[in-house]
């Protein structure tokens, strides 16, 4: 699926409040395109009133959002986490939780945002000043101020600090997000796109030779709640398995929602218990063959809100600040702009309607095409853009707020 | 959930974004729930120094549901965890995995320290003896004693505020399945009170007395191999206060001047290996009073070793939420400030005269000393979803400990 510009989201786990506030940070919907690498649900408190407003708005504008599913979109994981104990306490009977597992059960299992130029365009409000040309990373505070800038050079990333503002751009994208793999409860029928490998843009060196990402600059940008399995070698597998079921305990399918980056070689055990480790090469490996250039992952809690690893062929995006109401963390959303041609693509993978176009939109491809874009690019400006945000103040929770009581070992 | 308590999103993300205090609301507000959890905490704090105590009894509570909790899913092994957990109708509280791996590797690290100190001490007719800082409803007394302990000639003694040693006096007393290990708990009359001067110094508080306990193994046959267990209640600023009397009085031999003496403690006479415990105990004191009332031990006990576990670094974002957190409900760790980093820990001990000391947050202690098997055992009860997060909760924790005299030496890292 392609969408110009499109925000991606890292774990929520319960936490609504802060949902609330990710949206503040990044930007109305429909307003703004929103791909969420799932884990909506356990831990926090609010689970079920973060779900439920995520698949709200994926009904009402299917093609703004996207949700995929993260290994907590589980009816196992959920009895022990939080998420049923908190729809038995609301509704008293399980029958809530029980719906939103058949729900879990149509969720993707990965999603492919094409047509990310890899670099992020300078934006179209007056006030913004233009990022440098050989910008690569972008980091903002949840007002739209730059933190830092990562400059390529030889290779290396240098730290930039500046102080400039960035605001979101006002033009929303027009875009209808569909899934590498269908995301749409109704929309049984496996996806009928062709790979991404043969149909991707083309290097149109983007972001030059000289960049600290590896792989195609311009490749598409694989989405997925854990990481790679060893099954899957390349992103059309995905859409091969049979994802309408119970996360299972071992398989490709659980790979994808358990796995982790890992400073290794090759493949490792995950301390979880379920999926695996990987190392650098095969990032690298799967990211060429695939004509990715960066995977977006969740999954690992990140003090940061957001990591890059293995040259930045791969990123964790984490997207519930303070965690469990006692981790002391920031959040982050990566921002992945639009490649400058202005030319959203996208590929149809399943039954999906263009409802949200509003007009706007250039209307939807055919279904099953993929179009390519002039992905040539104008200007430079980073090529991804992470908007650092922290938790909600309590004085502005609109809901009564339980009071969070962390544990501890006292 | 009520109809009116449902937010209306509309109006909820209104109030978010509204107008012109956004940038200033931005601007104002502290990390996470500092702001709030900070105000209410100099709140209570002020508040009275009960409030605190009654916050401070109230981590034994929570320590207990969480040893329940762990041993209902089958972490560790305790018949008597669920006997000091007041069971209501509603079932017990399950904590998340993360906790009770906590809970799990923690009380079995400072089992092993325990287990290393008593088969070190473990030769014919030689009693050793275990005092336990804050002890609370902890079971480690009882789990020792019980049949499938093989450990002999232990003397036990539990220091805990008045109210909760008296408390499980009447849980003893009460319980048929502990009076399987324990005899009918006797109530000892505190000797009469030393050094009169001293007292007076002490607030004009006359009378220092004990409440304290006594009951005897009653699983094994009654003779010398028999363990005792003897509870007292007292506050341990008070003992902290009477070390600072003696020390402000040079004349005095730490001995004989003393005000309080706890009953059928074995001082320099007996010379018996101890190992003092405070398991989150001492955390609650200040650096000053923690530090006295080790003084008060090692002043008195030669052969004597020590096993500390309390949280540290409280100055990185997990620290800071969890000062601040735990600040909300009304409990402060003084030391935390005092003790912040694994060193620190250990010259605290090396201060108090340990020649030789070590150290291990729970996070190593989980990675070094549980076998393979064992976590293999542990994990595939409810498998840890998060690993980052284990690691970030498990290393703001540390397990010190030190030993001085012959006769034993405590565990290698
Ligand atoms: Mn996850």
């Amino acid at each position: 699926m392609v969408v110009r510009k499109q925000k991606i989201c890292g774990d929520i786990h319960g936490q609504f409040h802060d949902l609330m506030e990710l949206f503040r940070v990044g930007g109305d919907v429909p307003d703004t395109n929103y791909l969420f690498m799932g884990d909506f649900v356990d831990r926090g408190f609010y689970s079920l009133e973060s779900f439920l407003l995520l698949l709200c708005l994926k009904v009402r504008y299917p093609d703004r959002m996207t949700l995929i599913r993260g290994n907590h979109e589980s009816r196992q994981i959920t009895t022990v986490y939080g998420f049923y104990d908190e729809c038995l306490r609301k509704y008293g009977s399980a029958n809530v939780w029980r719906y939103c597992c058949d729900i879990f059960d149509y969720l993707a299992l990965g999603a492919i945002v094409l047509g990310a130029s890899n670099t992020l365009s300078p934006g179209n409000d007056p006030t913004t000043l233009p990022a440098e040309e050989d910008t690569e990373i972008e980091v903002c505070n949840a007002d739209g101020h730059v933190m830092s800038r990562f400059r390529r050079q030889g290779g290396r990333i240098n730290l930039i600090r500046e102080t400039q503002t960035i605001s979101p751009k006002g033009a929303p994208s027009s875009s209808p997000p569909v899934n590498g793999t269908s995301s749409s409860p109704s929309g049984s029928a496996p996806p009928a796109v062709g790979a991404p490998t043969n149909t991707g843009p083309p290097g149109s060196g983007a972001s030059g030779s000289s960049g600290g990402s590896v792989g195609n600059p311009a490749g598409a940008v694989l989405c997925v709640h854990g990481g790679l399995s060893p099954l899957i070698d390349m992103v059309d597998k995905i859409r091969l398995l049979d994802r309408k079921q119970e996360v299972p305990h071992e398989g490709a399918m659980c790979d994808l929602l358990w796995s982790d980056p890992d400073e290794i070689d090759g493949w490792g055990l995950s301390p979880r218990g379920a999926g695996f480790l990987f190392g650098a090469d095969i990032v690298k490996v799967f990211n060429h063959k695939n004509d990715l250039s960066l995977i977006a992952r969740a999954h690992q809690l990140v003090m940061e809100g957001f990591k890059e690893m293995f040259d930045a062929s791969i990123v964790t995006v984490w997207s519930a600040p303070n965690y469990c109401y006692r981790c002391g963390n920031v959040a982050a959303l990566l921002e992945l702009s639009e490649d400058d041609s202005g030319l959203g693509i996208f590929a149809r993978s399943n039954g999906d309607v263009n409802r949200s176009d509003g007009g706007m939109g250039q209307g939807a491809p055919p279904r099953g095409v993929l179009m390519e874009s002039d992905l040539a690019r104008k200007g430079g400006g980073p090529a991804r853009r992470y908007r650092v945000f922290q938790a909600a103040p309590q004085d502005s929770r609109g809901m009564p707020a339980k009071k969070p009581v962390a544990d501890y070992f006292l | 959930m009520s109809a009116p308590s449902i937010p209306n999103l509309l109006s909820l993300r209104g109030a978010s974004r509204g107008g012109g205090d956004r940038g200033g609301r931005g601007r104002s507000r502290g990390r996470g729930f500092g702001g709030p959890g900070r105000g209410a905490a100099s709140g209570s704090a002020s508040a009275s120094a009960l409030g605190h105590d009654a916050a401070i009894q109230g981590t034994d509570t929570d320590a207990a549901v969480s040893r329940l909790s762990a041993v209902e899913l089958g972490y560790l092994q305790d018949p008597f965890a669920s006997l000091f957990v007041q069971q209501a109708a509603m079932p017990p509280t399950r904590r998340l995995p993360i906790i009770n791996r906590g809970t799990y590797t923690r009380t079995t690290a400072i089992d092993k320290v325990v287990e290393r100190f008593l088969s070190q001490t473990d030769a014919p007719g030689q009693e050793r003896q275990i005092i336990s800082l804050g002890a609370g409803t902890d079971t480690r007394s009882l789990r020792l004693f019980s049949s499938s302990s093989s450990f002999q000639r232990i003397i036990y003694h539990e220091i805990d505020f008045p109210a909760i040693c008296d408390r499980k006096f009447r849980t003893v007393r009460g319980s048929p399945q502990l009076r399987s290990v324990l005899s009918d708990p006797v109530v000892i009359t505190p000797p009469p009170v030393a050094g009169a001067a001293a007292v007076e110094n002490n607030n004009n508080n006359n009378n220092i007395s004990i409440n304290s306990w006594h009951s005897i193994q009653s699983s094994t046959p009654s003779g010398t191999g028999t363990c005792h267990l003897y509870c007292h209640g007292l506050d341990l600023r008070t003992l902290a206060q009477d070390q600072d009397n003696n020390q402000a009085d040079p004349n005095s031999a730490a001995t004989t001047s003393s005000s309080i003496t706890i009953p059928n403690l074995r001082t320099h006479d007996d010379n018996i290996p101890t190992l003092l415990i405070s398991e989150c105990c001492l955390c609650y004191l200040s650096p000053h009073e923690a530090s006295a009332s080790i003084q008060w031990f090692a002043s008195r006990i030669p052969h004597l070793g020590i096993v500390l576990y309390e949280p540290i670094k409280p100055d990185d974002p997990f620290g800071k939420m969890m000062v601040s957190n735990l600040a909300a409900r009304g409990i402060s760790m003084p030391t935390l400030e005092a003790y912040k980093q694994p060193a620190d820990q250990e010259a605290r001990l090396r201060q108090a005269g340990f020649n030789q000391t070590r150290q291990m947050t729970v996070d190593t202690i989980w990675d070094r000393w549980v076998s393979d098997e064992e976590k293999e055992r542990v994990d595939g009860l409810e498998g840890l979803d998060e690993v980052e997060e284990w690691k970030l909760l498990a290393g703001h924790y540390i397990v010190t400990w030190g030993w001085r005299g012959g006769g034993f030496d405590l565990l290698d890292t």
